[in-house]
């Protein structure tokens, strides 16, 4: 009975909205809910970013022409601080993901008290305030730190020095980094039945065999996932380069924010945002287009 | 000693050695600064402060300007929290939900806010804003602040939507439940944990954010970080540290209080709609 009063009240409900098919009804509610946050979108971000690439394909006299990227490419300090910005991301990107994902089998397959601890405690850093963390890893790697007082009390002589040059700023980002990319690589890996990778044991797979022919393949996804949320996150990073990066060559964040503030050149900050959204855009589009692909059409 | 390591075995002891290698480096920097602002003397090269006090707390909690910045902070984090699940979960619940035309276009575009360099944005935010007159105004800070909130605060709870079984709304529905009823009392419960990872994350990321508050919110909006930033050049260490303690606290009560819902599941599904 309860049945035919649901399938009553559908029917009255689909014939009240006189005319609409179901699915054109949804369409109008599903693009109304969107609208509010997709309008901030435009405005705070789609807008202010069309603006950035007009603003960078523009020379000083207000006509068009690529002569900020020609300087971007062709200066020299500019064109190592590509250089640096580059291997920076690409080897703490690549870094991150190794530790994140032995830290995330770690903490799969290790039962214990330890494994419970990390657990519970490497979630931490990614909620940490930027600064605050990149003032504690000052104080700790300093010349001063924490770290140059332990290492002579265990009987080291000198400490060398650390941060303020690339290590610093690698440290930093791996700091940074590897406990989202655990965190995103410990769920995939849960995702993998234990009865899967005893069944594999079973008919006497190493372990060797068992990492790349089972959680390589089930976690590769992921794996791209971390990379890309990492590479977008490393190669604008301004707060860590800002307090412990070196004077030259510089982070392009830190670059681009010194010639906007302190030379007022815009179009020149411009193009290296625009270009650094070149290539972030690119490791989107393998996001999306792995995203997408998971899921049948229709959608 | 020797039998005792013996008996633990080798497993054990390189397990050991991980917590150890795993706490020194996350966790050294945050330790550091937790003895740095406990400290009244703590000269080159003692590993442990000579002296510990609290003289820096009763000055740093006397400065005015860090006072109001707390309040101002907390006050800015609510409101940015508050409007961006207004604005943000009906798109999430329309992600996972309704059919509707360019539906995965739109979920996708707001990772754009990640793929453009926050440095670069904020300053073509600022030349934006400059035009409509939204330079040092709360509404201005409040906006930037929501950049860097909706991406998160619509994919995680998307995914948390999308978990739900479509039969348990429609057996809510079936018995009788009109459509807010069964989303209040059957898909809010449910996506709940999604819903408060995603808060946690807004509330934070506004606490934390620093250069877009400077470039739009100077001089009148003076957050916790902007005033660490002059607090980092201005003053010893152990201000510093005293500091980053107070903006680092409602991080830990904020995780201990949610600690049930904060799993690696709910938040990494944001990141990968299935």
């Amino acid at each position: 009975m309860n049945l035919d009063k649901a399938g009553a009240l559908r029917m009255k409900t689909s014939t009240a909205k006189s005319g609409l098919s179901r699915q054109t009804k949804d369409s109008i509610t599903g693009l109304l809910m969107v609208f509010p946050s997709f309008l901030l979108l435009v405005f705070i971000v789609i807008l202010p970013i069309s603006l950035a690439v007009r603003e960078s394909l523009l020379d000083p006299n207000g006509a068009l022409s690529l002569a900020n990227y020609k300087y971007l490419f062709t200066d020299k300090a500019m064109k190592n601080n590509i250089i640096f910005t580059l291997n920076l991301t690409v080897v703490s990107t690549v870094i991150t993901l190794i530790l994140g994902y032995i830290l995330a089998i770690y903490l799969r397959f290790s039962k214990g008290r330890i494994s419970e601890w990390i657990r519970k405690l490497y979630f931490i850093p990614m909620f940490i305030p930027a600064v605050i963390a990149t003032y504690g890893i000052i104080n700790m790697y300093g010349n001063h730190g924490w770290l140059a007082r332990i290492v002579l009390a265990l009987g080291g002589d000198s400490f060398p020095r650390f941060i303020y040059d690339y290590n610093g700023l690698l440290l930093a980002n791996l700091w940074f980094n590897i406990p989202f990319t655990a965190m995103l690589l410990s769920s995939a890996l849960a995702g993998i039945p234990n009865s899967l990778i005893e069944s594999a044991r079973d008919v006497g797979a190493g372990k060797l065999n068992l990492f790349t022919k089972f959680i390589v393949p089930m976690t590769y996804k992921t794996v791209l996932v971390a990379a890309t949320f990492s590479f977008m996150g490393i190669i604008g990073s301004f707060t860590a380069p800002f307090l412990i990066g070196p004077n030259a060559p510089q982070v392009l964040g830190i670059a681009m924010q010194q010639s906007f503030s302190i030379y007022h050149d815009v179009g020149i900050a411009s193009a290296m945002a625009v270009f650094m959204f070149l290539l972030c855009s690119a490791m989107g589009y393998f996001y999306i287009r792995s995203m997408v692909k998971e899921e049948p059409a229709g959608r | 000693m020797g039998w005792y390591v013996r008996s633990l075995g080798k497993r054990k002891i390189i397990e050991f050695m991980v917590l150890l290698l795993f706490v020194f480096f996350f966790l050294g920097p945050l330790l550091n600064l937790t003895l740095l602002a406990f400290s009244g003397k703590w000269q080159f090269p003692a590993m442990l402060p000579q002296v510990w006090s609290l003289e820096w707390w009763s000055f740093v909690l006397t400065q005015e300007e860090v006072l109001s910045s707390i309040s101002l902070s907390f006050g800015i984090a609510t409101i940015v929290t508050i409007a961006s699940i207004v604005i943000c979960i009906p798109a999430a619940y329309a992600f996972a939900r309704i059919r509707f035309p360019l539906s995965r276009w739109f979920l996708f575009s707001f990772l754009l806010t990640n793929a453009f360099p926050k440095m670069g944005l904020y300053v073509s935010i600022a030349v934006l804003f400059y035009q409509v007159g939204l330079m040092n105004t709360l509404l201005g800070v409040v906006l930037i602040h929501i950049v860097n909130t909706l991406m998160f605060m619509t994919w995680i709870p998307a995914a948390a939507f999308k978990s739900i079984h479509l039969a348990q709304e429609e057996s809510a529905r079936d018995v009788g439940a009109g459509p807010f009823r069964v989303f209040w009392h059957v898909t809010l419960p449910m996506a709940l944990p999604g819903i408060l990872v995603a808060s946690i994350f807004t509330f934070l990321s506004s606490l934390d954010e620093a250069q877009g508050t400077f470039l739009v919110g100077i001089p009148d909006f003076k957050t916790m970080p902007l005033v660490m930033y002059s607090i980092v050049e201005d003053y010893p260490s152990t201000a510093g540290a005293v500091f980053s303690i107070i903006m680092t606290l409602p991080t830990i009560v904020l995780l201990l209080a949610a600690r049930r819902f904060v799993n690696a599941d709910v938040m990494s599904s944001g990141f990968q709609m299935k």
